[in-house]
């Protein structure tokens, strides 16, 4: 597989890479300001697209270098012009009432990437892999998953919840980049056309909340219990 | 014969209904146009299922495969989308909202293409994608009405279940990644493909990426405690989505899991996903039983049943072996009629009473009598009551769960059930024979309720009638089919 | 051995000697970005110098800790230089005592002398600082700890001596994420610990004051140890960072006294890259509130694990 051989210089540009965007996932969980959750997700996506370009130099996979330039075009561009429309749409420019405070809710997000280190050290080591970059991309997937997780939970936003989503699928796409550089071009395309659909009905859902419960804000949406 | 012709059919037809609903704006034509897809997408169903017995067809560059297993749940989709397409036409005729009837029917047809699509996947890959589009395309069906709930429930839908999808998507990338150590780096991430390398995989990481995909199907399964989108979702939108969510889209997330469960069987990994398994389907059972006991929304009560329904199911497909699949895919087919059946009669009810909440419905017998026959004799055979199929399927998952490692399980399972029969038939005594109209909250007046008409009825005749028919005779032919389905799913857990 | 034992004492005598200079340097530079004119570098001199010539006046109720905390924060502030590279870059005859951890630990006993003896005097004020530098050292603690984690992790080491030599000798360990992230973590640290922007709490309003009220009670001699042993505090920690982790180099390699000199020249210089920075954040920084402390820190914590993770790859 690519990452048990690398030259020492594109491990640690791969690293490097991964860990500014999980750097940035902690970004967007320590703000309160969705224009801020913005930017971050459009930057870890142009990060995620440099790093495919990345694997497609030193691994020779040329496609992936289509799935930069797709990466950045609709993960870095497309996707957060959809969300900024919808900001702007809402006319709210900040989360008011968080659950946990965004220090109180960094520090979980740390304790979190812990637990991943953890995990996936075990699963590296069972695969025989430790130290390689194979391990720290598990890492860094599997807390930008939890940091997703946690996103959805302490933040009540509509938009910040699409952007916790968005952060799930950039994880696993950041992930799979450098674990498994050669997953068929075609699934990789459809997840990328997927992720705008989503995106899609996520608008047209806040224009049905805004107008039909008067908000956009989750904390509001309590009538359905039991 | 190749199945090609006919898959072609049931994914035309479908996708036809939803062009010419959206071109034309008559909605008596969209009526009739998604009612024709449905009838011939159930005929070909039928039709492919025969041919499907002969063994797994894989074409268009493997992308597509046509099994037993898929078969059987493309039947289960086939017939919910016909009957709900029966409904459909009595119920949404009493919202009164004619404009809005073209756009209703274009999303149900996509929403039945999706899936149909989904258990056609060879891929795994775009198997996942099938399962996700289905969310996208069902949240608006949810969220049709309109109303302030309803919204909820479907952004609630679309929240959790995205989300919770994604972790399925977490493990499937983690199967390739286990898969690429042996097979190179790039290569096609197919069922077979997966089940061939699957006794090479590392144990420790096949179990990871099992438990990944079993929490992230299972989300969309609804199994607890994954499940708390699915009484929110199956409540709100209007009673032929409710059906086509329980009966039919629960069932195409499903084989999923099982054929899943099929892979870590051939891997190095012994009893330990299958315990898993079992323990997340008896917690569903536990949790809807809770839920069943002290519901006060007529729709919430079906929707927990779901819950309870597919915890069986996954208990049948946990337990395995040939009983534990048959018993499976045999409640899976029962469960899709009578849930059907289940929520056109609170569909029903609702219209009559204007009311969900079950405390507001009260002489349903009165109110519509023969709808209220099938209703409750739905409501009997939906907790396991003798002469329905789920009384079969569920006894024949028992038998096989005792056979098993984890019968513990079985006596978890017997107790449940008892209790939820009793939760839920209580429900029923209230709506039919309760004391007096309750007369609570604002507006609280009981009103003459009004009939129920043919285009409600014959739906509900076309559940119960096979619903009993299952009940007094297993066909032979099935059993043979089953037999089939479990053999190419692995046979079971092997020593 | 007699030269080794010399650079030993030249080592304390150095903190001892430039750690007012630093101060003052500070200072003046903050004024000078502010477009005021500001005290002299040399002011903290005459500072120390004028309150050792003042009557000490002592609280009734202080009891025998209001005496010996500033002798023993003093002293603590005395022993810490001699366990990290100051001016060479080899380890001295008693710089084995201790490790990182050993150093932090001299480091926070001198910290908690001075909160007792805040406490000790009774009066509201000494109580509040007191109550509130412990709420900020509980704060800071674990970062403290996980950034001591990620070094010894990027050097299988706790000794500084061994972190200098590994990130003198391989560039690559260097510029790893792991080595950016420790730094970015440790200078949150630092700023906090020597009372900067954005938790600067040496104001003269008695409501914001942490530093300054643990202190309120000190006059002459007394006072003048405790203000010089917390700019040698700040000394040390910035000696830490430049030596340990930030910039390793430019330290006496032989031992000769040509080298020293230069090494503690070389130290001046590194000190005002640092200052430099410092005096930047504390320019475009505000001050945070007291229940938002918190946030630099959980940044700095969160920087530290980061640093663990990146350490996996190696």
């Amino acid at each position: 597989m690519l990452a048990a051989h690398l030259p020492p210089l594109a491990a640690s540009l791969f690293s490097l890479l991964a860990i500014t965007s999980l750097l940035l996932a902690f970004v967007m969980l320590g703000s309160r300001w969705l224009y801020e959750y913005m930017v971050a997700f459009a930057v870890q996506s142009w990060l995620i697209a440099f790093l495919s370009a990345a694997i497609a130099f030193y691994g020779d996979y040329p496609e992936l270098y289509g799935i930069a330039a797709l990466t950045a075009l609709f993960r870095g561009l497309v996707l957060p012009y959809l969300l900024l429309r919808i900001i702007r749409r809402l006319e709210i420019d900040r989360e008011l009432h968080e659950r946990l405070s965004p220090s109180s809710s960094l520090v979980v997000g740390g304790l979190l990437v812990v637990f991943a280190f953890v995990v996936s050290t075990h699963l590296g080591a069972a695969l025989g892999l430790g130290g390689t970059v194979a391990v720290l991309a598990l890492t860094v997937m599997l807390s930008m998953k939890l940091i997703g997780f946690l996103m959805l939970i302490v933040r009540s936003e509509v938009v910040s919840q699409i952007l916790a989503i968005l952060v799930l699928e950039n994880g696993i796409f950041l992930g799979s980049q450098i674990l498994v550089p050669g997953m068929p071009i075609l699934l990789e395309l459809v997840i990328l056309f997927d992720l705008l659909v989503v995106v899609a009905c996520f608008g047209v859902l806040v224009r049905y909340l805004l107008v039909h419960a008067g908000t956009s804000s989750t904390r509001e949406l309590t009538r359905l219990t039991g | 014969m190749s199945p090609a012709p006919i898959i072609l059919v049931i994914l035309l037809a479908p996708l036809v209904a939803v062009t010419g609903c959206l071109l034309t704006r008559r909605p008596r034509i969209s009526e009739y146009l998604n009612l024709t897809a449905a009838a011939i997408v159930f005929a070909a169903v039928m039709r492919l299922l025969p041919i499907a017995l002969v063994g797994p067809y894989v074409f268009w560059d493997h992308y597509f495969i046509v099994d037993a297993l898929g078969a059987w749940v493309m039947l289960t989709v086939g017939t919910v989308y016909l009957l709900a397409s029966l409904y459909a036409i009595g119920y949404m005729r009493q919202i009164n909202e004619p404009s809005r009837l073209s756009p209703f029917y274009a999303l149900l047809a996509g929403f039945a293409l999706t899936m149909l699509l989904a258990p056609l996947m060879n891929n795994i890959g775009v198997y996942w994608i099938a399962i996700e589009l289905t969310t996208l395309v069902s949240t608006f069906l949810v969220g049709f009405e309109h109303t302030r709930e309803g919204v909820e429930a479907a952004w609630k839908y679309i929240v959790i279940v995205s989300a919770g999808i994604s972790l399925a998507l977490l493990g499937i990338v983690f199967f390739y990644w286990a898969g690429s150590l042996h097979l190179g780096p790039s290569y096609n991430l197919t069922w077979s493909t997966l089940r061939s390398v699957a006794p090479q995989l590392n144990p420790t990481i096949a179990l990871a990426a099992f438990l990944l995909v079993f929490i992230g199907f299972g989300t969309k399964v609804g199994l607890a405690p994954m499940h708390t989108w699915l009484p929110d979702a199956h409540s709100e939108g209007p009673a032929p989505v409710s059906a086509m969510l329980s009966g039919a889209l629960l069932n195409t997330a499903m084989i999923g899991i099982a054929r899943f469960i099929g892979v870590t069987d051939a891997t190095r990994l012994g009893l330990m996903p299958r315990t898993v398994v079992v323990v997340i389907g008896a917690l569903s059972l536990a949790i809807a039983a809770l839920f069943i006991a002290r519901q006060r929304d007529v729709k919430r009560l079906m929707a927990y049943s779901s819950v309870e329904h597919m915890g069986v199911m996954t208990l049948g497909f946990g337990f395995g072996g040939p009983l534990g699949v048959a018993g499976a895919l045999y409640h899976m087919l029962n469960h899709s009629l009578n849930k059907s059946l289940m929520f056109f009669g609170a569909g029903d009810a609702m219209h009559a009473f204007h009311s969900k909440r079950i405390g507001r419905i009260r002489f349903v017998l009165s109110a519509m009598p023969v709808a209220g026959v099938l209703w409750i004799a739905g409501a009997l055979a939906i907790t396991g009551a003798p002469p329905f199929g789920l009384f079969l399927s569920e006894l024949t998952i028992m038998r096989a769960g005792l056979a098993g490692p984890n019968a513990w399980a079985v006596f978890v399972m017997l107790v449940l059930l008892v209790v939820i029969f009793v939760g839920f038939l209580n429900h029923f005594r209230h709506m039919y024979f309760g004391e007096h109209p309750a007369r609570e909250g604002p507006g609280g007046a009981w009103t003459r309720p009004r009939g129920t008409g043919f285009w409600c009825l014959l739906p509900m005749w076309l559940a119960a009638v096979p619903l009993l028919v299952l009940g007094l005779w297993w066909p032979g032919a099935i059993s043979h089919y089953f037999a089939i389905i479990a053999a190419q799913l692995g046979g079971g857990l092997r020593p | 051995m007699t030269r080794d034992i010399l650079l030993q004492i030249a080592q304390v005598f150095t903190v001892l000697a430039l750690a007012p200079l630093l101060q003052g340097i500070i200072l003046q530079w903050e004024e000078r970005v502010q477009r005021s004119q500001g005290p002299g570098i040399f002011q903290p001199y005459r500072d120390l110098w004028k309150l050792f010539h003042k009557q000490l006046v002592v609280p009734e109720t202080a009891s025998v800790i209001y005496w010996i905390a500033p002798v023993i924060a003093f002293t603590c502030m005395l022993t810490v230089p001699i366990l990290i590279p100051v001016l060479t870059n080899f380890p001295l005859p008693l710089s084995d005592m201790g490790d990182i951890l050993g150093g932090g630990l001299i480091l926070t006993l001198g910290s908690f002398f001075i909160v007792l003896a805040g406490l000790d005097s009774g009066s509201a004020y000494g109580g509040i600082g007191s109550s509130r530098a412990v709420m900020l050292g509980i704060l800071a603690e674990p970062t403290l700890i996980l950034v001591f984690v990620g070094i010894t992790l990027l050097a299988k080491s706790m000794l500084p001596f061994v972190v200098n030599h590994l990130l003198v000798s391989q560039p690559a360990v260097y510029w790893s994420p792991a080595h950016i992230f420790l730094v970015a973590a440790f200078f949150i640290l630092l700023l906090v610990e020597t009372d900067r922007l954005p938790i600067h709490s040496s104001t003269h309003i008695e409501v914001y004051m942490i530093e300054e009220a643990r202190i309120l009670e000190y006059s002459g001699p007394l006072l003048a140890l405790v203000r010089w042993a917390s700019a040698m505090k700040q000394f040390i920690l910035y000696t830490i960072f430049c030596n340990v982790l930030l910039l390793p180099w430019a330290l006496s390699i032989r031992g000769l006294a040509l080298g020293a000199l230069g090494a503690a020249a070389a130290l001046l210089g590194k000190f005002l890259l640092i200052a430099a920075v410092v005096v930047a954040v504390e320019t475009t920084q505000s001050r945070l509130r007291y229940y938002r402390y918190q946030e630099p820190l959980a940044g700095s914590f969160l920087l530290a694990i980061l640093a663990i993770v990146a350490n996996q790859m190696r």
